[in-house]
């Protein structure tokens, strides 16, 4: 039987952004997709050649704006090895826990975009973006925005977390404890997300490893690798934090992974509020003439919530002369091929959404 | 093609032949009540489009968070019957452009535009479609969709709140007209 070529995109409501897929099809079977990335491509990494290091973060933060607060956090702390700059230890805390409430609003939004891509299952979108925007008034509290912080400076934060920040965080995370039982609770016995999710889009451990796809997609396919467990950074040695991953490979596993994070992520924002020292977590004010780089080149990796984001930094003595970023999302993008192989047409999407990509960060 | 034009010269000798030299009028009482609907309906049509007015769903960048935040609960969008984003332009009345247009993008959304039904609406959402935004500089990038597309409505703000996007369509209903349901 001849095959059978499909387009797909740009424009189309579940691939998250403008990606363009091009599907064979033998029947309904995918025999092989081609994914055409770069409709977001605007030169990030050019742009910031010609501005100076703390004029930046503003443009790294729309890599990824699912979860602005990590690419900020990412850039700065390149930043600072190049320049030599220290993170005091209440700073420290206090970035952990922004990050992890970031991951906590990341993955909210993934729950709440994958039950809308498995054909309209509206009430998961609707309960995962009402719970995000709690977390969102949480972080909006404690930067004064409600979607691209800029909250990072060199050494530590623009502003101190407002005093009552721990009271208002912890009852947050309380209710969200009791909120992801329910989440499960909802999608775990509905058949039509059972069978487009267990079984679906198998990623073997070595193909994993091959293909260097990060973060939770990596974590599903039964290699523990996570970022802050094993290149620990800030507080994450001090805290009892375990990572957490499953050996399916399947899109089942990859919920599984991304549930099991969120509950990680509550549990370790309450033991760093508890364990958070005193003092002030304030960051230099920012200065565009600030300490020259001591060293030439920095390279820092922090697992984002879409997995291992890296920045390569070359600097000249006032601003970057070259800053390479390397994007989970682009690089799970490329196992999609060897996803998607041999599944049906239907359940394209919902492995496509399990990747959980951003295509800003894939086009740069 | 040549029996085509024999039936129509025939058609017309005909209607002359019964015809006659009599003197056609309009039909006066039709003409009248088709003024009639027509000042009846125009503002029940105008109250219809003003009050429904269903956005493509179509998201650029960062801003189509803010689109997808805008029909979550905390600001329910269908309270003012933006009803359900529509995900071909073909039913949909309102382009709202969210995020920054590349060049290799100018192509796809003109094409989106043109399939839209008239009347159609274009808002651009947040500073990249409106001015360029940060990447004003950038080598790949047009400094705001308006040098595309006619833009009825500009929404400003790096992303712009969800209540911005609310102010911004309530804004094209006043400039559409008709009566406005508070």
């Amino acid at each position: 039987m001849p095959l059978t070529r499909i387009n797909i995109g740009p424009v189309h409501p579940s691939t998250h952004g403008v990606c363009r897929l091009v599907v064979d099809l033998d029947g309904d079977t995918v025999v092989k997709v081609e994914p055409h990335c770069g409709f977001l491509h605007r030169g990030v990494e050019k742009l910031v050649e010609n501005r100076m290091f703390m004029q930046c973060p503003p443009y790294m933060e729309k890599l990824d704006y699912v979860a602005p607060m990590s690419v900020d956090e990412l850039y700065v702390s390149t930043v600072e090895k190049a320049l030599g700059v220290e993170v005091k230890e209440p700073a420290a805390y206090a970035r952990l826990i922004l990050l992890e409430l970031q991951r906590l609003a990341s993955h909210l939004f993934w729950f709440g975009a994958t039950c809308n891509d498995l054909g309209q299952m509206f009430t998961g979108f609707m309960w995962g973006f009402r719970d995000r925007d709690i977390v969102l008034k949480l972080l909006e509290e404690a930067t004064g925005q409600r979607m691209f912080y800029v909250n990072m400076r060199l050494g530590g934060l623009v502003r101190e977390l407002p005093p009552d920040f721990a009271e208002h965080a912890l009852s947050t995370m309380e209710y969200l404890e009791k909120r992801i039982p329910a989440y499960r609770n909802l999608v775990e016995k509905n058949p039509i997300f059972n069978e487009r999710m267990k079984g679906v889009g198998k990623l073997s451990r070595s193909d994993a490893i091959d293909l260097g796809v990060a973060g939770p997609v990596l974590r599903a396919s039964g290699v523990p690798y996570d970022v802050r467990k094993d290149v620990p950074y800030y507080a994450y040695s001090a805290l009892n934090f375990r990572a957490k991953s499953a050996s399916e490979g399947d899109n089942f596993a990859r919920y599984m992974v991304r549930m099991m994070e969120m509950q990680e992520s509550i549990r370790l924002v309450k033991e760093a509020l508890r364990k958070m020292p005193e003092g002030s977590a304030m960051g230099m004010p920012i200065k565009l003439i600030i300490p020259k780089a001591k060293n030439r080149i920095a390279m820092v990796s922090r697992e984002n919530p879409r997995g291992e984001e890296m920045m390569y930094l070359v600097a000249d003595p006032e601003k970057a002369y070259r800053l390479s970023i390397r994007a989970p999302t682009f690089i799970n993008l490329a196992a999609l091929n060897r996803m998607a192989e041999g599944c049906r047409m239907a359940d394209l999407f919902a492995i496509f959404s399990t990747l959980d990509l951003v295509m800003a960060d894939v086009d740069r | 093609m040549a029996d085509n034009e024999n039936a129509r010269k025939e058609l017309e000798r005909l209607l002359a032949a019964s015809v006659g030299d009599r003197e056609i009028k309009p039909n006066v009482m039709f003409a009248k009540l088709s003024e009639l609907t027509k000042a009846f309906a125009k503002p029940m049509v105008d109250w219809a489009r003003v009050n429904s007015l269903w956005p493509l769903q179509f998201g650029l960048a960062c801003c189509a968070i803010e689109l997808m935040s805008f029909g979550s609960p905390r600001v329910d969008a269908e309270r003012k019957g933006y009803l359900l984003f529509r995900a071909t332009p073909r039913q949909a009345d309102v382009m709202i452009v969210a995020g920054w247009v590349t060049k290799s993008m100018i192509p796809e959304i003109k094409r989106m535009y043109e399939q839209m039904a008239e009347p159609k609406y274009v808002v651009a959402f947040g500073e990249c479609a409106t001015c360029g935004g940060p990447w004003w500089e950038s080598y790949n990038i047009i400094r705001g969709i308006d040098q595309v597309l006619p833009v009825d409505v500009y929404a400003v703000g790096c992303p712009p709140r969800p209540e911005d996007l609310y102010l911004a369509l309530m804004k094209l209903q006043k400039r559409i007209g008709g009566k406005i349901e508070d």
